[in-house]
């Protein structure tokens, strides 16, 4: 595991580079509105009402850009506690870690690709 | 004085000619000084996954249906998950910050025929790019463009 | 008259012939205003204790000899002023490193990763000396001179997180003398070296903490240069998985 993990390395980083650029970027407006202003009531009623909703994320870009919405963080996220993890002594447990974190930010971009085609 | 290293830090490989003490962490490691905001850095990925779990249920409540949809926005109107967003929000910006100071100098002068922008130039342009599309997306969602 | 000021130092004390783990011990140094912390310590060994032992040789930060960690922070002590401190410094060997004796740090797990990035200029095939000397412009070598100003000082891995927790991380200063290498114009060895920055020691694992250039005495910055070593491996990896190369291993 831990040599399948080295050759993977400069994939795992190009992605986690990106995930930090692209889903940085990308993120701060979906929580600046979706996740603070709207909720407490900075935005009209039916800007993020189902029908709107839909029909925003339903749109080919829409799709596309939620799935990066939704995976690139994970990856950011998975890659930086792993990290976390290694520096508080954690290398005899990496391969494990990795394994667990790289997991889910997999497994949860395959769900968003899902999530995406099925709106 | 025993906060150590991994035991085999800086380790050579041929045997030791003597008896050696082990290696210490650095000793502002991991809770003061510059360590602090490396570790803040670090730490930012908490959020950032929960996030990416939380859109990932969100725009699987979306595909469910009206329903579904309804229930995740008024979820987020508890006080706990405004909470939680203005500390992903924070770990977001500070990512930002953090990162646009870092990513200049990680250009290699060439990467074959092609030179990247001058060093001064990427910082504000990785900043107008973040400033622009976070106000193009927040205009979109709150319905001033597209409604 | 010399105005002096005396200062206490508390200084690191091993000797693997009687100490089971290292100690501290206390000296009262009379110092003088425009003293650098290595000034001090050569005071202690000279009038007060002979037994201490310490590195150090030009004491104009260019032969990276005298590297100690000072009030917690990787210095060099001949660089050090003391009037930057109070009446209490508190001088340690480098972290991260195994401790010979006292201030003495074994240096031999340096050496070994710094040849594995071949920090020599690889050709294909050498230049016959009649044939006249490699010729490479101003420009040509402002791409790399930054990198090649390294004295070795090691104040970089003991600055270093990834260095504390992964012994096969190479390290800021190995890699950035390896990415001097590959950005050198008349340098053929990009390749190899980029296949030794994937493999065991990978540059991957550095997670740009930025403290390596926080402490480099000589403004060399080896977070760039790893992170500018990322970059490269990274495409010359993905040009080989679209071209054929030469074997790797």
């Amino acid at each position: 595991m831990k040599h399948l993990l080295l050759r993977l390395e400069p994939i795992i980083w190009l992605i986690f580079g990106q995930g930090i650029v692209i889903g940085t970027i990308l993120l701060t407006g979906w929580i600046a509105i979706v996740g603070i202003a709207a909720p407490l009531g900075f935005v009209p009623a039916d800007a993020l009402a189902y029908p709107r909703a839909h029909a925003l994320a339903s749109h080919p870009i829409g799709r596309v850009l939620l799935a990066a919405l939704i995976a690139l963080p994970l990856w950011k996220g998975a890659h930086h506690i792993r990290s976390l993890s290694l520096d508080f002594g954690g290398l005899s447990r990496d391969a494990n870690v990795a394994t667990l974190l790289y997991g889910v930010a997999a497994v949860g971009s395959a769900l968003a690709v899902i999530a995406v085609v099925r709106l | 004085m025993d906060r150590l290293a991994h035991p085999d830090a800086m380790r050579p490989a041929r045997p030791d000619r003597t008896r050696m003490a082990p290696p210490r962490l650095p000793a502002r490691f991991p809770f003061s000084g510059r360590y602090r905001a490396y570790l803040l850095f670090g730490a930012s990925g908490i959020p950032y996954l929960l996030v990416g779990l939380l859109l990932l249920h969100s725009i699987w409540a979306l595909g469910d249906g009206p329903g579904a949809w309804m229930a995740v926005m008024l979820a987020f109107q508890q006080p706990l998950y405004i909470a939680f967003h203005v500390l992903a929000l924070a770990a977001v910006v500070y990512t930002a910050v953090h990162f646009f100071w870092l990513f200049p100098k990680a250009q290699p002068p060439r990467i074959g025929p092609v030179r990247p922008p001058p060093r001064a130039l990427i910082q504000p342009m990785l900043y107008a790019v973040w400033l622009g599309t976070t106000a193009l997306m927040a205009a979109i969602l709150a319905g001033w463009i597209l409604p | 008259m010399v105005e002096v000021r005396r200062k206490t130092f508390v200084v690191t004390r091993f000797d693997p012939d009687r100490d089971e783990v290292p100690k501290t011990q206390s000296y009262d140094v009379p110092v003088q205003p425009d003293w650098k912390v290595l000034d001090a310590l050569n005071f202690i060994k000279d009038h007060i204790d002979p037994t201490l032992s310490h590195r150090w040789s030009c004491r104009m930060a260019v032969c990276g000899s005298c590297g100690m960690t000072v009030n917690g922070e990787p210095k060099l002590t001949c660089k050090d002023a003391l009037s930057d401190y109070g009446d209490t410094v508190e001088v340690e060997p480098l972290a991260n490193f195994p401790i010979i004796r006292d201030l003495v740090v074994e240096l031999d797990g340096f050496m070994e990763k710094l040849e594995r990035v071949k920090p020599w200029i690889v050709r294909a095939k050498q230049k016959a000396v009649q044939e006249g000397t490699y010729r490479q412009s101003p420009a040509e070598l402002e791409e790399f001179k930054q990198f090649s100003e390294c004295i070795n000082c090691m104040l970089c891995y003991a600055a270093c997180p990834v260095v504390a927790n992964e012994p096969d991380f190479l390290g800021p200063a190995a890699i950035a003398i390896g990415h001097r290498y590959n950005l050198d114009s008349r340098d053929e060895g990009a390749d190899q070296r980029n296949e030794i920055f994937r493999g065991e020691g990978t540059v991957f694992s550095c997670t740009y903490a930025n403290e390596c250039s926080e402490v480099c005495p000589k403004n060399v910055d080896p977070a760039a240069a790893v992170n500018q070593a990322k970059f490269t491996a990274v495409i010359d990896w993905a040009k080989r998985l679209v071209l054929p190369g030469p074997k790797e291993g």
